[in-house]
């Protein structure tokens, strides 16, 4: 029965190249740039180099200070102090690393300027995430208590400041804004668009310029709290939750006449999605729209379809007929032809994904986003393998729902 | 079906052409002020907190003493095609109005060759007691003021603190060429200020990093312990620039594919109706239609056919400009309707003309004959 | 086997009621050979898709094989023609985009049958149209007597009680028309009922009984 439908399907194709093209045209477009997005939204929450751990990290961003009608807001990165007293002290968490957000500094060899990304972090830093050491090693907690001058930087860094002549560089200094460091370590550089994690080079938080010693809630720091096991993130997030619901309401005013105090250990995702989305409404704006432009995406493409594959009924009218006059039920052919659209449905996705691998090695290779790692992994696989049966059967039914209320024999006259 | 196919094709292309025309007709006005060869200095006291205002007094004449320099202003951290807003309303005679404040000093029209409409920059020696000088832009004027000329007006802050127009200037769209053109003011930096610590330098033309690490090193040394970065203006303008154009980009690729797709769907679908009609081809050209009198034929109906759906879309699109969506002119929304249309019946009518064309091309009998 | 009752069939259109069929009373036999005759639009074809349920009738009653079928569902009736009736059209209807061995299976498909099942079936319908060495070929590679020996394969291969013929020597020449004649002989004479519309009459004189009709009434 299937294999019987797979050869009509196939014949059908092959019947009229001009329609097949439309069809797969469609098709594959539609699922090329899906599978781009899908890779992309892969990249931007999957877990991925540096933050191999993702799966298991909770992230502590923002605090939000606002009065209960809302009305005045004021929200930011956490102070160095906030984050030790309520994030650090998890008993719940393997280990809390806590950073300063990303800052920017220059710094200057033989007449040419070099942009750098700077990050204060403590040791845990290098467990929470899973930073390759091409050279030496982390800086640890010995180097942050005696506020050493040391650094680690990236390979692109390297390439860039010293010449190497093939020698390490573990040892050498670096100076920037008139400070000397020592370089202690060489790591693999991450994508900047690994936004809490990606800088040009690391310091101690001890060292000068940090701020760590800022007093207040709000200062410039952000915090990673990493799970023993995915099960135990909702623990950890309830104890961290009472931590903040134990903060005095005078520590909330914070000088200012703010009333609540908002802050939360949550997934990446989510944890995204909050820094533009306060509220759940919001939220759930941010769902519709983002679902409709979806829904407007898939749509047109699938209404495209649709039309022309009810266009072309009556071409298939005699076949119809005569599967209905051997006893065919409506069901067994509204099937054959759902059946049937997946199958190009699912030829298009072999084009999309040949598509998608050009598009994604391209997107890789430009340098739009260094280090760029976007791949057609297996979640991305399987999303586009559900995105293409889903297609299949948006596209497939309406015609097939016509094509199977043909009566039989208007269908035989056709 | 097909009205729903080509309704939604409208909509995208409606959201797809506001969001181009809105862009465009930012970028065809200037941004009112010189960005090239300037230098945004940005310095963080950090943990220093003692005399910080005198220091930062002290860097500025620093600065200003190279001859590499040709000037220097202090400004809020809202610097040119920076990522920082400060938002802040005024209220004269009951109209209330939202702009961008900027903190700067006398020096920031030179620094930034801005062209004075009315009135001129604003000095040390126009601050008496409360009244603070400020610059406002063509757009403040205009909003806030309505008809009035504004040089000399006062505008009331609170019991402490009054603001005093000294000059407009033109535009000042210092998010760059997208932004669009945005009411602004500009505020006499306090002498005693510590917050604004960013410095846009105007250095002259051929100077290089040479220089610039030569500046970093030496007002480090002045001010051991602050964060000191240094920017050019264009290259924040590029990263700015990027900022609206990779999305504007992604979206018109997308839609491209859209209605590439779209269109190729149609003409598979014309001219599969038109070849089933055959017979009636046949029988009008028996009668004596001619080729053009069977094409036009077949145009007007795929024109009514797509009447429908635009006045479909039209019920939905026009609520934009109507409701104020986005708080974008509605002359943008209109402009985009339009365009929309125009390619719309493009499309449709490039889409049907071959079928059309082709079947009335055929021999009356042959049509007649496939019966 | 068939048995009509009462059975009338009115086309309307927004302005116009035809009536195809009044009052028609048959009754076929079990092992039956049946021909229908009649001038062109006098209602043959509509009165053999009524007895084959491609086709409600207006007003009346059907019974196959004892059973009423009006009040059956569209599922009950495909299953009621998959198992007891077989097709033969006057042109051919064979799905072009598969080949012969796969146009004959059609039937088994809407079965609970086995692939391997199917093909002995399908393999043995052919022999009995001596078609056994065209399986892999495509309908458009035969001729016209070779098109409508497939599509009787196809009517007898899942062996239904009853195969309704809609002038299937209509497109033929008579060389071929009487094979094919010949063929349905030895089908009835295996003990299948069947009916057959026709405007030969040399034909008709080879079936068991004739019933003619004029204008949507039975004459005969």
């Amino acid at each position: 029965m299937f294999s019987n439908y797979i050869k009509i399907a196939w014949k059908v194709l092959l019947r009229h190249p001009f329609y097949t093209f439309i069809t797969l045209f469609g098709i594959s477009l539609t699922l090329t740039v899906l599978m781009v997005l899908t890779s992309f939204l892969d990249h931007l929450f999957g877990a991925h180099y540096p933050e191999n751990k993702r799966n298991r990290s909770l992230y502590v961003g923002t605090v939000v200070q606002t009065d209960s009608s809302g009305t005045t807001t004021s929200s930011g990165p956490a102070s160095f102090g906030f984050l030790v007293k309520h994030a650090k002290s998890l008993k719940s968490a393997e280990k809390v690393t806590i950073f300063s957000n990303f800052s920017f500094s220059n710094t200057y060899v033989d007449g040419k300027k070099i942009k750098l990304n700077t990050k204060y972090t403590d040791s845990e830093f290098w467990y929470v995430t899973g930073f390759e050491f091409l050279e030496g090693k982390p800086y640890n907690d010995t180097h942050i208590q005696n506020g050493d001058h040391v650094a680690v930087i990236t390979d692109a860094l390297r390439d860039q400041y010293f010449d190497t002549n093939g020698e390490t560089v573990v040892g050498r200094n670096i100076e920037i804004e008139n400070v000397i460091y020592k370089v202690i370590g060489v790591v693999k550089g991450s994508p900047p668009t690994r936004l809490y994690t990606y800088s040009d080079i690391y310091f101690p938080y001890t060292a000068p310029k940090s701020n760590y010693e800022n007093k207040g809630m709000r200062g410039r720091f952000v915090a990673i709290v990493l799970a023993k096991d995915q099960s135990d993130m909702p623990a950890v997030q309830s104890e961290f939750d009472s931590n903040i619901a134990r903060i005095p309401n005078k520590e909330i005013q914070d000088g200012q006449r703010y009333t609540v105090l908002i802050v939360k250990a949550d997934k990446y995702f989510d944890h995204f999605v909050s820094t533009f989305a306060r509220s759940n409404s919001q939220k759930v704006m941010f769902y519709t729209v983002a679902s409709l432009i979806l829904l407007m995406f898939m749509g047109l493409p699938a209404i495209n379809l649709v039309n022309v594959n009810v266009s072309r009924i009556l071409e298939r009218a005699s076949e119809i007929g005569v599967r209905k006059a051997f006893g065919a039920p409506s069901k067994a052919l509204l099937w054959q032809f759902i059946i049937e659209n997946i199958f190009i449905t699912f030829i298009g996705g072999v084009f999309a994904i040949i598509l998608s691998s050009i598009v994604i090695s391209f997107i890789n290779s430009s340098g739009w986003i260094a280090y760029a790692d976007l791949t057609i992994n297996v979640p991305v696989f399987a999303i586009s393998i559900a995105v293409c049966l889903l297609f299949g059967f948006l596209s497939g039914v309406l015609p097939a729902f016509r094509m199977s209320k043909l009566k039989i024999v208007d269908a035989l006259k056709g | 079906m097909l009205i729903i196919e080509i309704w939604a094709s409208f909509m995208v292309l409606f959201g797809v052409l506001s969001l181009i025309v809105y862009n465009v007709r930012n970028y065809l006005q200037p941004v009112g002020f010189e960005y090239e060869h300037v230098w945004n200095l940005d310095l963080a006291s950090n943990q220093d907190t003692l005399e910080v205002a005198a220091k930062l007094e002290r860097a500025l004449q620093r600065v200003k003493a190279y001859p590499e320099v040709e000037s220097v202003s202090r400004m809020s951290s809202n610097t040119p095609f920076s990522a920082n807003q400060m938002g802040n309303s005024v209220t004269y005679n009951k109209v209330e109005v939202g702009a961008d404040f900027y903190s700067t000093d006398g020096e920031l029209s030179k620094t930034l060759d801005m062209k004075m409409l009315k009135g001129r920059w604003y000095q040390e020696s126009d601050r008496v007691s409360k009244f603070v000088p400020i610059v406002i832009n063509k757009a403040m004027e205009d909003k806030l003021f309505l008809d009035e000329a504004a040089i000399g007006k006062v505008i009331k802050v609170d019991d402490k603190k009054s603001f005093k127009v000294v000059g407009v200037v033109d535009k000042f769209k210092s998010r760059g060429e997208f932004m669009s053109d945005e009411p602004a003011v500009f505020e006499l930096l306090a002498k005693d200020d510590v917050w604004n610590a960013n410095m846009l330098i105007k250095t002259k033309p051929g100077t290089d990093a040479n220089f610039e690490a030569k500046l970093v090193k030496e007002i480090a040394v002045m001010l051991p312990g602050w964060g000191i970065e240094v920017s050019y203006l264009t290259e924040s303008r590029k990263n700015r620039q990027n900022l609206t154009l990779v999305p504007v980009l992604i979206f018109l690729i997308v839609s491209g594919f859209l209605l590439t797709n779209v269109a190729l769907g149609l003409f598979g679908i014309l001219n599969l109706n038109i070849s089933k009609r055959k017979n009636e081809i046949g029988l009008r050209r028996a009668m004596g239609a001619t080729e053009s009198r069977v094409t036009t034929q077949f145009l007007g109906e795929i024109w009514v056919l797509a009447s429908f759906s635009l006045l479909l879309g039209l019920i939905f699109a026009v609520q934009f400009p109507m409701m104020n969506v986005f708080d974008l002119d509605s002359e943008v929304y209109i402009i985009a309707i339009f365009a929309g249309i125009v390619v719309i019946y493009l499309i449709v009518t490039l889409c049907a003309w071959f079928p059309s064309k082709q079947a009335a091309r055929i021999h009356p009998a042959v049509a007649l004959h496939e019966e | 086997m068939i048995r009509l009752e009462n059975v009338e069939k009115v086309y309307r259109t927004s302005s116009i009621e035809t009536l195809a069929l009044n009052n028609i009373n048959l009754n076929v036999k079990k092992g039956e050979f049946v021909s229908i005759m009649g001038p062109s639009g006098c209602g043959k074809s509509t009165l053999l898709n009524i007895m084959g349920l491609l086709d409600a009738p207006s007003k009346g009653y059907i019974e196959i094989d004892g059973s009423r079928v009006e009040q059956y569902t569209d599922k009950n009736l495909a299953h009621l023609r998959n198992q007891k009736l077989g097709f033969i059209f006057q042109s051919f209807h064979l799905i072009n985009d598969l080949s012969v061995i796969d146009n004959v299976e059609i039937p088994l498909l809407y079965r609970n049958s086995s692939a391997k099942e199917r093909k002995e079936l399908a393999q043995e319908a052919l022999e009995k149209v001596g078609l056994s060495n065209r399986m892999k070929h495509f309908p458009k590679q035969l001729s016209g007597g070779q098109k409508q020996r497939v599509a009787i394969a196809r009517a007898i291969v899942g062996k239904p009680e009853i195969i309704l013929a809609d002038e299937p020597t209509g497109n033929l020449d008579s060389v071929m028309g009487n094979e094919i004649l010949n063929i349905l002989q030895k089908l009835n004479e295996g003990g299948a009922t069947i009916v057959m519309v026709t405007h030969d009459d040399a034909m008709a004189k080879k079936t068991h009984r004739l019933i003619r009709l004029f204008d949507g009434t039975q004459v005969v």
